[in-house]
C-alpha cells in the first residue's frame, strides 16, 4: 500500500504523459461510456468512474482503481467513440497501465502472470500468436472442433498456399534481421526493462533467447562477408 | 444544521474536517448547488473568480481542443514534409487509387495496386484463410505477385495486441515498430527492380490499423516523439535522407475490398448468394479509434455507419440483416481472450452470437479483423454448458467473397481452421463440404510429398524474382 506522497507521484506520472490532455477534456457524468462498455457488463468497472477520478484528481481512488479496475478494460475504445467530450477512457486506462508497470505494482504483476506465454512469443518473435499455441490442450473451452481436418500440424500449415505462412511456431516467417531490429527497439524504448520489472524469470528466458538470436545474426553477417 | 462527515452528499471532508485531496470546494459543506446542501458561499467577486478559475481553465481548453480535433492530421503531415522533417510515402497514379469518403466527408485515397501486405499475427497464426483469400482474390483480378503486390518475411507485427493487453510497451516502441515496418514497405520494391515507394502498405489487422493511425497522429503532433524515435530508426538504418517515412494514408485491407467490391462481384462472382442472410460485425479498432478516418458511404447503411463489410456483402447480392447489438465489441479484450476467457466467451455469446442467431437468423457473421473472428468463432462450443445451443458461422468478409467467387473452401479459404459451423454456410451456398474436404485430404498426401501449390513464387518472400 502506497502512502499519500507515492500516490500523488503515481498520479503525476499519469498526467505528465503527453497523451493525457488528448484523452481527458471534461466530463458531464452522462455515463454513455459505461453504458456501452463491454467490461462494465461483467466487472466492477466503469469508464465514467475512471474519468471522474482523474478529472477530480482523486489520487487515493486513482491508486485504488489501478489495482484491479484498469485491468478489466477490454480496450475496444467504444467509450472513446461515444464520449461527447471526446475523452478516451480506454486511452486513459492504457496510460494508467503503463504507469502501473513502470512503478512495479504487485497487482500488475499478478494480473499479467497468466499472460506470460503470449509476452514471451511477442517479444522474441514479433508475432503474438502461433499455430502451435492454438491446440486443444491449451484451449479446452474452444471445443473438440478446434479444426475441421485432423492431421499433422506441420503438414496442415504446409498446405497453406502462401510461403510466409508455412510455419508452426510463429504466425509467419520473420527474417532474422527483422527480429534483431525489433530487439533493438525493445532495448532502446525501455520495453525490456518493463518486462524485467514485471517478471524477472520471464525476462531471463527472453534475454537468453535474444542473445542467441543476435549471435546467429552476427554469424550470418560474417558468412555473408566471407562469401 | 452543520454538515458532518456522515451528512449525505458531503463526500469532500476527511474525518478531521479537512478537504480531501483532489476536491476543490473548500468548506466541507457538500457540493455547492446540489440539492438541500446548497448554501451561499458569501465569497467576494474576486474570491469567487479565484475559486472557479480551474473550471474556466478546463472548459476553455476543452473548447480549443475540440476545435483542434476537427483538424485533418494529414494537413499537418504535408506541412512537416514541406518543412523538411519527414518524407511522405505517396499514393501515386501507379497505385491506381480510388477515392472514398470518411466520417466527416473528408476524402481518403485507397490504393488498389502495388500493395505491400502487412500481415496480422492473429490471422496468420489462427485464421490463415484470411490472407490467402485476399491474395487469391488479387490473383483472380489479374494482379501479378512481385509487381502488383508483395508478401515478404521482413516485417514484424504492430505489437499492439501486447500493448493493449498488458501495458508493456509504450508509445515510443509502438512508433518505432510502425516506422520500421512502413520504411520496409517504402524500400521493398528496390530489390525487385522498382523505385522506392513502389509498394504501398496494406494493413490486414484492425488493431494494427487503429494503432498505426493513432501513432501517426502522435508522431505528427509531437516533435519530441519524432526526435526520440529518429534516434532508433537511425540506428536501424531506416531513415531516408535522415528523415522518417510516414505513409500518406493508413489503409486497411477491408477498405481495398470495399473499393473493389463491384469488380469482385461483376468479374469474379460465380455463386448466387441471394439466399444467404449476412450479419456484419465491424472491428472496434477499425472505426472507433481515430474514427474520423473510417470509411462511410451515403449509399451504404444510409451513411450512418461505416460502409465496410456491408458494402461487399450487398455488392455480392447477399441479404444483409441488421441486429440490435451491431455497435457492440466482440469481447476480445486482448488479455481477456487469453487469461480471462469467461468474460470473452460470455460477452460474445450473449451480445453477438445470440443476437445474430435469434434476431437476424443469420447464416453467417462477417468480420474484418483478427480478434473478432477468433473470438466469435472459437467461443461458441462452450456455450453448450450454459444451454446456449445456438451457433453462427464466422468468417472474414474476404473469405465470404472468395467463396462466392468459387474459391476452394479448404485450399484457399482454409475453413478447416474455423471452429464455428462454416460447413452449414458452404452447403447452403451449394458447395459440397464433404466432397471438397475429401479432395483436400487427398491434397494433403501430395503436400507430404512436397507437391505444394502456391499463390505466388515462394522466392518472392525472400527478395527473389518473380
Amino acid at each position: 500500500m502506497a502512502n499519500y506522497a507515492e500516490m500523488q507521484q503515481i498520479f503525476d506520472d499519469i498526467r505528465s504523459d503527453f497523451r493525457y490532455d488528448h484523452e481527458l477534456n471534461g466530463c458531464l457524468n452522462c455515463g454513455v461510456c459505461t453504458a456501452t462498455c463491454p467490461s462494465a457488463h461483467f466487472y466492477d468497472y466503469s469508464p465514467r468512474e475512471i474519468v471522474q477520478l482523474l478529472w477530480t484528481e482523486n489520487v487515493e481512488q486513482i491508486y485504488d482503481a489501478m489495482q484491479e479496475k484498469i485491468w478489466a478494460c477490454a480496450q475496444c475504445m467504444t467509450c472513446a467513440a461515444r464520449c461527447p467530450f471526446k475523452n478516451s477512457p480506454g486511452g486513459l486506462v492504457a496510460i494508467m497501465r503503463e504507469v502501473a508497470i513502470a512503478r512495479g505494482l504487485q497487482s500488475a504483476k499478478d494480473v499479467l502472470r497468466p499472460f506470460g506465454r503470449v509476452m514471451l512469443k511477442l517479444i522474441t518473435t514479433g508475432n503474438q500468436l502461433s499455430p502451435d499455441m492454438i491446440q486443444p490442450d491449451h484451449f479446452p473451452d474452444w471445443g473438440p472442433n478446434i479444426q475441421k481436418v485432423e492431421g499433422d500440424l506441420k503438414v496442415l500449415r504446409k498446405a497453406i498456399p502462401v510461403k510466409t505462412l508455412q510455419t508452426v511456431d510463429t504466425a509467419w516467417e520473420v527474417s532474422l534481421k527483422t527480429s534483431v531490429e525489433m530487439y533493438t527497439i525493445w532495448e532502446m524504448t525501455g520495453v525490456l526493462k518493463s518486462l524485467e520489472m514485471m517478471d524477472e524469470n520471464l525476462f531471463d528466458v527472453i534475454e537468453d533467447f535474444i542473445d542467441e538470436k543476435k549471435e546467429d545474426y552476427e554469424d550470418w553477417l560474417e558468412e555473408q562477408d566471407e562469401d | 444544521m452543520n454538515p458532518t462527515d456522515n451528512t449525505p452528499g458531503n463526500h469532500n471532508a476527511n474525518g478531521d474536517g479537512a478537504t480531501k485531496p483532489g476536491f476543490h470546494n473548500t468548506d466541507g459543506q457538500g457540493i455547492a448547488g446540489h440539492g438541500s446542501f446548497f448554501q451561499e458561499t458569501n465569497l467576494s467577486r474576486e474570491e469567487a473568480v479565484k475559486a472557479t478559475d480551474w473550471v474556466r481553465k478546463h472548459v476553455d481548453r476543452r473548447t480549443v481542443d475540440l476545435g483542434d480535433r476537427m483538424d485533418d492530421i494529414r494537413e499537418h503531415m504535408w506541412e512537416l514534409e514541406r518543412e523538411g522533417e519527414i518524407i511522405v510515402h505517396r499514393i501515386t497514379d501507379a497505385h491506381k487509387p480510388m477515392t472514398v469518403r470518411t466520417l466527416f466527408g473528408w476524402e481518403k485515397k485507397i490504393p488498389t495496386n502495388q500493395l505491400w501486405h502487412h500481415k496480422s499475427c492473429g490471422q496468420c497464426g489462427n485464421i490463415p484463410g484470411y490472407p490467402t483469400s485476399l491474395l487469391w482474390t488479387m490473383n483472380q483480378l489479374g494482379m501479378q505477385p512481385g509487381r502488383d503486390y508483395l508478401d515478404e518475411t521482413d516485417q514484424t507485427s504492430c505489437t499492439a495486441w501486447n500493448y493493449h493487453g498488458s501495458g508493456i510497451g509504450n508509445v515510443e516502441s509502438l512508433a518505432a515498430v510502425f516506422l520500421r515496418n512502413f520504411h520496409q514497405a517504402y524500400i521493398s520494391g528496390k530489390q525487385h527492380g522498382f523505385d522506392a515507394g513502389h509498394f504501398f502498405p496494406l494493413v490486414h489487422c484492425g488493431t494494427s490499423f487503429g494503432n498505426y493511425k493513432e501513432i501517426r497522429k502522435y508522431l505528427i503532433e509531437s516533435a519530441e516523439l519524432r526526435e526520440k524515435v529518429k534516434k532508433i530508426l537511425g540506428k536501424l538504418g531506416r531513415l531516408v535522407d535522415g528523415k522518417l517515412v510516414i505513409p500518406e494514408e493508413i489503409v486497411h485491407y477491408s477498405e481495398w475490398v470495399h473499393v473493389m467490391r463491384n469488380r469482385i462481384a461483376s468479374e469474379l462472382q460465380k455463386i448466387d448468394v441471394s439466399n444467404i442472410r449476412v450479419t456484419a460485425h465491424v472491428a472496434c479498432h477499425y472505426y472507433k479509434m481515430v474514427h474520423e478516418d473510417a470509411v462511410y458511404d451515403a449509399d451504404v447503411l444510409g451513411g450512418n455507419r461505416t460502409a465496410i463489410i456491408t458494402s461487399v456483402a450487398q455488392a455480392l447480392g447477399a441479404q444483409v440483416i441488421d441486429y440490435s447489438t451491431w455497435y457492440d465489441c466482440c469481447g476480445f479484450g486482448f488479455r481477456h481472450i487469453i487469461s480471462e476467457r469467461e468474460f470473452t466467451r460470455s460477452f460474445t455469446m450473449d451480445r453477438k452470437i445470440r443476437v445474430a442467431r435469434e434476431e437476424a437468423n443469420a447464416d453467417v457473421m462477417l468480420a474484418n479483423d483478427t480478434g473478432c473472428v477468433t473470438t466469435m468463432d472459437k467461443n461458441q462450443w462452450i456455450g453448450k454448458t450454459h444451454e446456449q445451443n445456438f451457433q453462427v458461422p464466422i468468417m472474414a468478409d474476404i473469405q465470404f467473397a472468395a467463396l462466392a467467387c468459387g474459391a476452394d473452401p479448404f485450399k484457399i479459404v482454409q475453413l478447416q481452421w474455423h471452429a464455428s459451423p462454416c460447413e452449414d454456410l458452404v452447403e447452403k451456398m451449394g458447395i459440397s463440404w464433404s466432397e471438397t474436404k475429401k479432395r483436400f485430404q487427398e491434397y494433403l498426401k501430395e503436400v507430404e510429398q512436397g507437391n505444394i501449390e502456391y499463390l505466388y513464387n515462394p522466392e518472392l518472400a525472400y527478395g527473389g524474382a518473380q
